[in-house]
Order: C-alpha cells, then sequence, then structure tokens
C-alpha cells in the first residue's frame, strides 16, 4: 500500500475531525519536522476516541504518525523514513481527579508539567519530575520517554510513580492499565511497557500518579573534587552514609559554563560558538541537595563537613536545579553541533565510564561537559565539537563508537541529540541487553501496522 | 504422549527424585494457600536453567500446560495447575548468585526465600525491601511473579520498584535477557512489564534485585483506639500531616484479640482498633516524626500510643502482625482473605460497607490491612465444608470488592489475580483494556502452554481473538 498525496490526507483528518483542528501551513509543519521531514497535517484531536478514529485510518491508510506532546524531545530518535501525520495531545488538557489527602493525581497527557506543578503546589506537593522545559514538556512526551530531572536520585523515574495509564494502540484500540490507587496488582503493567517506549507503541492520552509531599526546607551542598575518582569516592562515602539527599548531582569542570545563565530563546547559528574556558582547576563538584527539618539540615552541614565549597538556599539554590535540569537544553541552543548522550550505567562504573568517555571525546576532537545523577547511574554527555566549521559526520560516528566499545555489560548509552547526517551513520539506541525479538513482538502487537514513529525507535 | 512417558522423560532431564507423580504427594501442591484447589498430574524441581529449558520444550511438545511455583504462598491460586499440568517447583534453584556491593544488587535464583536474602546481606548494612507477611517463606521469583508488595510498601514501593534485570525462558525454551545491574536499558522496559505477570509471559531463572541501605534509625508506634472509626480517621489525618511512615497497619478490635490470645504481642484486650506505626530514616528526622505522629493520634483520639524501647519491643509488637493469619487459623476451620485497594481517604466508609456485608451474609470478617496504602485484608470467616457457606464467602467478597472498585480502588493489591479473581478483571478493565493486554500475553505465550487460565477472564474466547491479530506470535519467523 502506498501512502496517500499529502493533500488528500488533510482534507481526510479535516473531514474527522474538523478543520480547526487540522493544520497544514507551512509555519505548523515546519514547527513539528522531524529530522527536517515536514508531515502532511498536523492533527489535535479532542479525546482518545478521536485519537482511536485517527489510528485506525492511518493504519488503513498505512500513513506514517509521529505522537507530539510539547515537542521538547522531537530531536530523540533515529531519522524516520516519512512523517504524514503529527498528533498532538495539546486539546487533551482535564485533571481527571486529584484528592491531595489520597496524595493521587490523575490528568491528561496534554497537561504540561508546569500547570501539574502549580496546581500541586498550592496543596504543599509536588511531582518530582524535575525535566528540562516544564512550560512546555507534557505528561505524555515526559512518560513516553522516561524523562528525568535530579530528583530521579530520591523518588526514582516516573516508571515508580506512574500508578496509571490510557494510551491508543497503533491500530486503535483505548486500552488503560494500573489504576488510581498506589498498590495494585491487577493486570498486565501496561504503564512500563509505554513508559520509555518513545511513542512506538501507542499515543498516550492520560495518567495517573502518586504524588508526594513537598519538603518544609531543602538547602544544596556543594563540594569540590581534582578528580572524577576523588569524587566517586565522596559520592560513596554519601550513598553508605545514613543521609538520603534528596538529589545527588554530578558536574564535570566544563559544566559549570552551562550552570550560569538561563539558555537563549534561539539558537545563533552564524555567532562563534563560545567554547567553555578552561575550568580544569575548578575541577569536578558533586551537588547534594537535603531536605527537612533545621535538624536535619544541621546533620547533613555536620556529615559533609570539611568537603563542602558552597551552602545555597532560597532563590539561588532553586536557580542552580533549574539550571542542571535545563543543562541539555542550554548545551544545545549554545552548540548547535553539539551530541547529547544519556548514558545509564551500574553506578560503580560511573567514573570509569566518564573517563572512558572523556578520552573518546578528546580523540576525536570533541570537548566533553557531563552532568547527572551519580547516585543511579544517569548520566548526561554533551560532546560539544572544538572547531567551529561543522565537524564532520564520521568525528561523530568515531566518538559514539569508541565509547560505547569501552561500556560494561548492562549499560545504555543513547545518543538524544546530534546533527542528521551523523544519525544517518549509526543507531542513535546503541544496544541493549533486553532482547530485541522480545521488543519487536511487542511492537508487533500493538502497532500491527508500524504506523507510530516508523524508523525512530530501535525496533 | 503418555502422562507416564512424560514422566520418565521429566526424570531423565531433572533426575529421579526430582518429580513427584504420587498422589500422595501431588496433593501438596493443589493449593496455594487461597481457597482454590486443582491437583497438577506432576512436579518437576529444576537444578538450573538449561533443565527449565528442556521442561518447558518438553511441555510444549506434548501440549502439557507448566506453571511455576515458588513456595506457594500467593493466596489468589497464581501457583496452582488450574488446568492440570506440570508445577515446576524452584526448591532447587534457591541460591544467591551475586551480591554487588559496588552496585547495590544481587542477582540470585527465582527459588531463593525473601527473608533469607535480607540475612545475607544484612551484614552489610543491606537489605531487600519488598517484604511481604509471608516473607520467611515466600520466594523472590514469587515475588517476581505476583509483584508482591508488604507492610513496607507503603515508603519503598513493591517488587517491581526492585527489580533491574531477569533472565526469562521464553515459552519456546529460547532464553533471553531483560534490564540487568543498570538503572534502565535502552528499549521497552521488559522487566517492569514482567514483573507481576503471574508467570503467563515466561519464567523467571535469574533475577537481579536492588539492594536498599538499611535506615539508620526506626521508631514503631502503636497507637491504640477505642472505636475503628478513630482509628480509620487517624490514617488519613497522618498523611495529611505530611508524614510518610515506612508501615502502616491496622488491626481491627475482633482481629487483635484473636492475634493477642495466639501470640501474647501485648496488644490491649478491650480496644476497638490498633494502629502500628513505623518511621525509618535518619535519626533527627525519625525523631520528629514520631513526636508529630504521636501528636497526630492523640489529636485523633488514641487512647494511648505505646513506642518500642528496643529492638525486642519493636519485635514483639511485628509479632501480632504477621503471624495475624496463622493465628486465625486456630479459631475459624478457614477464612477467605480478601486483597481488595482503595483510595486511603475512604477507609472510614468501607469499613463501615464491609461490616454491614458481614451483617447481610452472617459472617464475622476481620480487618487486618496495610492502611497506609490502602491494602484492605478482610477476612471473612466460614466451614468450607458446607457449600452454602462457601457460596455466600465468595458472593460476600464479591460485594466488596466491587465496592472497592466503585470508588476508585482495585481487586487486588499484592495476592494478584491468578484463578481466584480473572472473572472480576472486567470489574476493572473494559473489553478492549482486555484484548491488548490478550495480545501482549499471545505474543509471550501462543499456544498458553504458560500457566494457563490465569489473569485474564477465560470467558468471550480472549485467546482466540488475540491469536486473530496479526501481531501474533513470538516466532522469530514472523520478524525475519
Amino acid at each position: 500500500m502506498s501512502a496517500s498525496p499529502a493533500a488528500t490526507i488533510g482534507r481526510e483528518l479535516a473531514a474527522l475531525f474538523g478543520a480547526e483542528h487540522v493544520r497544514e501551513d507551512s509555519q505548523s509543519l515546519a514547527a513539528c519536522a522531524i529530522e527536517g521531514l515536514l508531515p502532511a497535517a498536523v492533527v489535535s484531536p479532542g479525546s482518545p476516541e478521536e485519537i482511536a478514529a485517527l489510528l485506525r485510518l492511518a493504519s488503513e491508510r498505512a500513513w506514517t504518525v509521529v505522537p507530539a506532546g510539547g515537542g521538547t524531545q522531537q530531536s530523540v530518535g533515529g531519522v524516520p523514513e516519512r512523517v504524514e501525520v503529527v498528533v498532538r495531545t495539546d486539546r487533551l488538557r482535564a485533571v481527571h481527579h486529584y484528592d491531595p489527602g489520597d496524595l493521587t493525581l490523575g490528568v491528561d497527557a496534554g497537561l504540561t508539567l508546569a500547570a501539574v506543578d502549580r496546581m500541586l503546589a498550592g496543596h504543599g506537593q509536588i511531582l518530582p519530575l524535575d525535566v528540562a522545559r516544564p512550560e512546555a514538556a507534557t505528561i505524555g512526551g515526559v512518560l513516553a520517554t522516561a524523562a528525568h530531572g535530579p530528583m530521579r536520585h530520591a523518588y526514582g523515574g516516573v516508571r515508580d510513580f506512574c500508578i496509571g495509564i490510557t494510551f491508543v494502540t497503533g491500530d486503535g484500540a483505548i486500552a488503560h492499565g494500573g489504576g488510581r490507587v498506589v498498590k495494585n496488582v491487577a493486570g498486565y503493567d501496561l504503564m512500563k511497557l509505554l513508559i520509555g517506549s518513545h511513542g512506538s507503541l501507542g499515543v498516550i492520552t492520560g495518567a495517573n500518579f502518586r504524588v508526594f509531599t513537598r519538603p518544609a526546607a531543602t538547602c544544596t551542598f556543594e563540594c569540590s573534587f581534582a578528580s572524577v575518582e576523588e569524587a566517586k569516592r565522596f559520592r560513596d562515602r554519601v550513598l553508605s552514609s545514613p543521609l538520603t539527599p534528596r538529589c545527588l548531582e554530578l558536574l564535570s569542570p566544563y559544566a559549570g559554563d552551562y550552570l550560569q545563565a538561563p539558555p537563549p530563546a534561539e539558537p545563533s547559528p552564524e555567532e562563534t560558538e563560545m567554547l567553555p574556558v578552561d575550568r580544569g582547576s575548578e575541577g569536578w563538584r558533586i551537588l547534594v541537595r537535603a531536605a527537612g527539618s533545621e535538624a536535619v539540615l544541621a546533620r547533613y552541614r555536620r556529615e559533609l563537613k570539611g568537603g563542602t565549597t558552597r551552602e545555597l538556599a532560597g532563590e539561588e539554590e532553586t536557580r542552580l536545579w533549574s539550571a542542571v535540569s535545563e543543562f541539555s537544553e542550554t548545551v544545545m541552543a549554545r552548540h548547535r553541533n553539539a551530541m547529547m548522550v544519556a548514558l545509564s550505567v551500574p553506578v560503580a562504573s560511573v567514573a570509569s565510564t566518564l573517563e572512558a568517555a572523556e578520552r573518546a571525546a578528546l580523540d576525536n576532537n570533541f570537548l566533553l561537559a557531563s552532568v547527572g545523577r551519580v547516585g543511579v547511574g544517569s548520566m548526561l554527555l554533551a560532546f560539544i565539537p572544538l572547531l567551529v566549521d561543522p565537524p564532520s559526520a564520521m568525528q561523530y560516528v568515531a566518538a559514539v563508537s569508541a565509547f560505547r566499545g569501552s561500556l560494561p555489560r548492562d549499560a545504555s548509552a543513547i545518543v538524544a541529540r546530534c546533527p542528521r547526517e551523523a544519525k544517518l551513520h549509526f543507531s542513535v539506541w546503541g544496544s541493549s541487553p533486553t532482547d530485541l525479538e522480545c521488543m519487536r513482538a511487542v511492537k508487533r502487537a500493538l502497532d500491527p501496522a508500524s504506523i507510530l514513529n516508523r524508523g525512530r525507535f530501535m525496533v | 504422549m503418555q502422562f507416564s512417558s512424560l514422566v520418565k522423560r521429566l526424570r531423565s532431564i531433572a533426575g529421579r527424585d526430582a518429580v513427584l507423580d504420587r498422589p500422595e504427594d501431588l496433593m501438596l501442591y493443589e493449593y496455594d494457600a487461597g481457597l482454590a484447589r486443582s491437583t497438577p498430574r506432576a512436579v518437576v524441581f529444576p537444578r538450573g536453567t538449561a533443565q527449565v529449558v528442556e521442561i518447558v520444550k518438553l511441555a510444549r511438545e506434548a501440549h502439557v500446560p507448566i506453571v511455576p511455583r515458588g513456595a506457594g504462598t500467593g493466596l489468589s491460586g497464581g501457583a496452582i495447575a488450574r488446568t492440570g499440568g506440570i508445577i515446576l517447583g524452584f526448591a532447587r534453584m534457591n541460591r544467591i548468585l551475586e551480591v554487588d556491593l559496588d552496585n547495590q544488587r544481587a542477582v540470585v535464583e527465582p527459588g531463593v526465600v525473601n527473608l533469607e536474602l535480607t540475612n545475607a546481606v544484612a551484614r552489610h548494612g543491606l537489605y531487600f525491601a519488598p517484604d511481604p507477611s509471608s516473607q520467611k517463606a515466600c520466594t523472590i521469583g514469587g515475588n517476581v511473579a505476583e509483584n508482591s508488595g508488604g507492610p513496607h510498601t507503603l515508603a519503598y514501593g513493591v517488587t517491581v520498584n526492585h527489580v533491574t534485570g531477569l533472565e526469562v525462558v521464553l515459552a519456546d525454551g529460547r532464553v533471553v535477557e531483560f534490564g540487568g545491574k543498570a538503572p534502565e536499558a535502552a528499549g521497552y522496559d521488559l522487566t517492569g512489564f514482567f514483573v507481576g505477570s503471574e508467570g503467563t509471559l515466561g519464567i523467571a531463572t535469574k533475577i537481579t534485585v536492588k539492594l536498599s541501605r538499611l535506615p539508620e534509625a526506626v521508631a514503631t508506634l502503636l497507637a491504640i483506639f477505642n472505636t475503628i472509626e478513630d482509628a480509620a480517621n487517624t490514617v488519613v489525618a497522618i498523611t495529611a500531616a505530611g508524614i510518610t511512615p515506612a508501615a502502616l497497619e491496622m488491626l481491627d478490635g475482633w482481629t487483635l484479640r484473636t492475634v493477642e490470645e495466639a501470640t501474647h504481642a501485648g496488644y490491649p484486650m478491650d480496644s476497638g482498633a490498633v494502629l502500628l506505626i513505623e518511621i525509618e530514616g535518619l535519626r533527627e528526622e525519625v525523631e520528629e516524626q514520631a513526636e508529630a505522629t504521636r501528636a497526630v493520634c492523640l489529636a485523633e483520639r488514641a487512647r494511648e500510643v505505646r513506642r518500642a524501647r528496643d529492638e525486642r519491643e519493636r519485635q514483639l509488637l511485628w509479632v501480632g502482625r504477621k503471624n495475624a493469619f496463622g493465628a486465625i487459623g486456630r479459631i475459624s476451620p478457614s477464612y477467605y482473605v480478601q486483597d481488595g485497594v482503595i483510595p486511603r481517604t475512604r477507609i472510614p466508609a468501607t469499613l463501615e460497607f464491609i461490616a454491614a456485608v458481614g451483617r447481610k451474609y452472617g459472617f464475622t470478617i476481620g480487618n487486618i490491612f496495610h492502611a497506609g496504602d490502602g491494602n484492605l485484608h478482610p477476612l471473612i470467616l466460614f466451614d468450607p465444608r458446607d457449600a452454602a457457606q462457601t457460596r455466600r464467602a465468595h458472593d460476600a467478597s464479591r460485594e466488596i470488592l466491587e465496592y472497592c472498585v466503585s470508588i476508585g480502588g482495585s481487586i487486588t493489591g499484592e495476592h494478584g489475580v491468578g484463578m481466584e479473581k480473572d472473572e472480576l478483571m472486567p470489574l476493572v478493565f473494559s473489553p478492549s483494556d482486555l484484548d491488548v493486554m490478550a495480545r501482549l500475553r499471545h505474543a509471550f505465550n501462543p499456544e498458553s502452554v504458560l500457566n494457563p487460565g490465569k489473569v485474564l477472564p477465560l470467558r468471550g474466547c480472549r485467546e482466540t481473538d488475540a491469536s486473530r491479530h496479526p501481531g501474533a506470535g513470538l516466532g522469530l519467523e514472523a520478524s525475519a
């Protein structure tokens, strides 16, 4: 079956959903382009039922469909063969239930994290998803990409507190898994399957969460080290102490440059991309964020005595953590040719892996800046090209393969962002310890016509 | 194939003494501490993954169901052979293969007993956080199959939050890996999806778990109330005050008297209900929260709040909770323990509803449960020798579960669906939801060799529907 011509797609969708919810103007299409590929239409259905109708039609017509929330992570994934329809969740913004006494929340996928935060703040509660661009990032997008921020250290990832999900399969079946209660083992755990599936199994339309009490007070201790090895020893000391910090974040020497000012709104293609000045002397840093009463904070002060170079609280502390969350955005805004790698590694291998990444970067004319959840083993590595001229695709390929070759068993290194030309030469997903055949079987079961995000995910 | 020759082949795979097929031996495997019973045709105890592979291939070839089983403490019939067949017992696959202190991980065989893992790592200041009440007997493999919880899930989550990798034998005998020691892997989270699938997607033969650090301080409080309503309201008040206890358990007056008579844990015989509250963490934190909790309890009309002064007193307070089911077994021929879940703010109303159901059907119903996360365990006392009573017990329990679902809850919080609640699944899930689940099961278990008749309702020929689905089957040929 061959795909219909673009004009027909828009017409068919307008007949189904009303012309006002289908956009075909060049500006809307450009805003939703995937790796430069323009969709034929952008559609905003008003309900899961409408999404189901859309996906049934798309399955029949063999249109490739790309789900989109706030669009903050559309740079992740392989280069698609083609894109016919982008389905947006921007009309799905209802709050279904929020009872502060139950500490549970049920919302539509299109709601932004900032909107959720504001609602919960009124009751002294939080959803611990401190990811980049909260004003744009949506609940559905965070689930699909399993995005997380520094609070991952204490609260776990979104897999750990999403307790229910509703989505539409590739062939248009509405399915929900889990429920509204914290403890529930009825049926298969569809939440786990959809979280981190990058829109390849279904379009997420809503989810339920467990929420948490906002701590009375927090403060952040900044500790400096001459080497990553020294930082690692400090990390181990914190991890084996009774302390239970809210965040435990490692910053590489060059990372500091990207935690200063908010990122420019638009990348500046022509201007010289300012490389960080040599901050080798500043060394590595670990940020320990403590939460609790004055007595608890005092305990941290005692335990971390000697190692702390700075203590931050209030506005200054909030600004720093939001800058950590925005690290990747800031790097990309300053260096359009940078490559971001999302690394997941057993916690004991963090230091050796970072050293290997540093070597792979230097050998291929990149500067490495990294931040990450050092107590969990989840790091974000920015490979920043040293040359102002666009670097060659092979430079990325060489850096990625050198780095991946040094990873321990079970580790994953996903190239979350890099220039399109380079993406064509390697798998952005890399290898996985998880069986590929089983992943393919799951994909076939939920998206039999393989219309969802075709070519972008690893199966 | 004749079943006797199948048994012979099982013996040739696992060894002569590793297969049971005499009726008196099989009787021990016909139930799992729940109500449902069904006798298997044989029980086999493999010694390793290779033998599991052989057994699965044999069962598939002979079209005989295969049911994995840990210690048989599941209570929902998940580990019994509903349609006959072979039980795969993991008693001999009980080695802790690796304790990786640097990564705070352990790799274990499925037959390792939950508490034994904690005991093995305690000297390093670590433990395995999921602690079902049966943790002295239940196995990690069973915990994985059922996604078991326990008193401490309120703060630490259920089993799935503590499993990062699996080695799995699939229905076609292929050995695959999901995840590992890293926090997450690229691709689908098949580890998370597999946990809680009740043996219907594959058989876990190696399990990588997170180990947690033992807290610096623990405070255990027993709050004593004159009425069950006051205790129920206190549960809501504690979380409203921003306190997250590590455990928050409730026993009603009838239950605590029964338990006290059997265990002498020190529960007051004349009280209406008690809350057993545990707070863990940094010393300073625990002190503050214990005091705050005591204040909330007293404000909510607790008659008295006791605090364990040492480990001995603490264990004594827990003895009552962890041995309660056994204690009740002393006074009733049988009881039906339910596992409904409700939003915690609805505990007071739900306890009233349960009492009304007890009056309507003429049963004593005890309540002992994980109040903090709304996971109820009403115990319906009845005599299973009386068919009419058994039917009424089922009806009463269905009414309670229907109520739980109607207020936003679920039919199971930790015991699983098994074969006891598969017909109740439509209370919670739409036909479309169930169809999607059936498709996924079919992708892994197309011939229903693995634990058939569990989790999803049998009615409506869903398994047939799924096999017609274009995405059906795990077969390599389809993806070639």
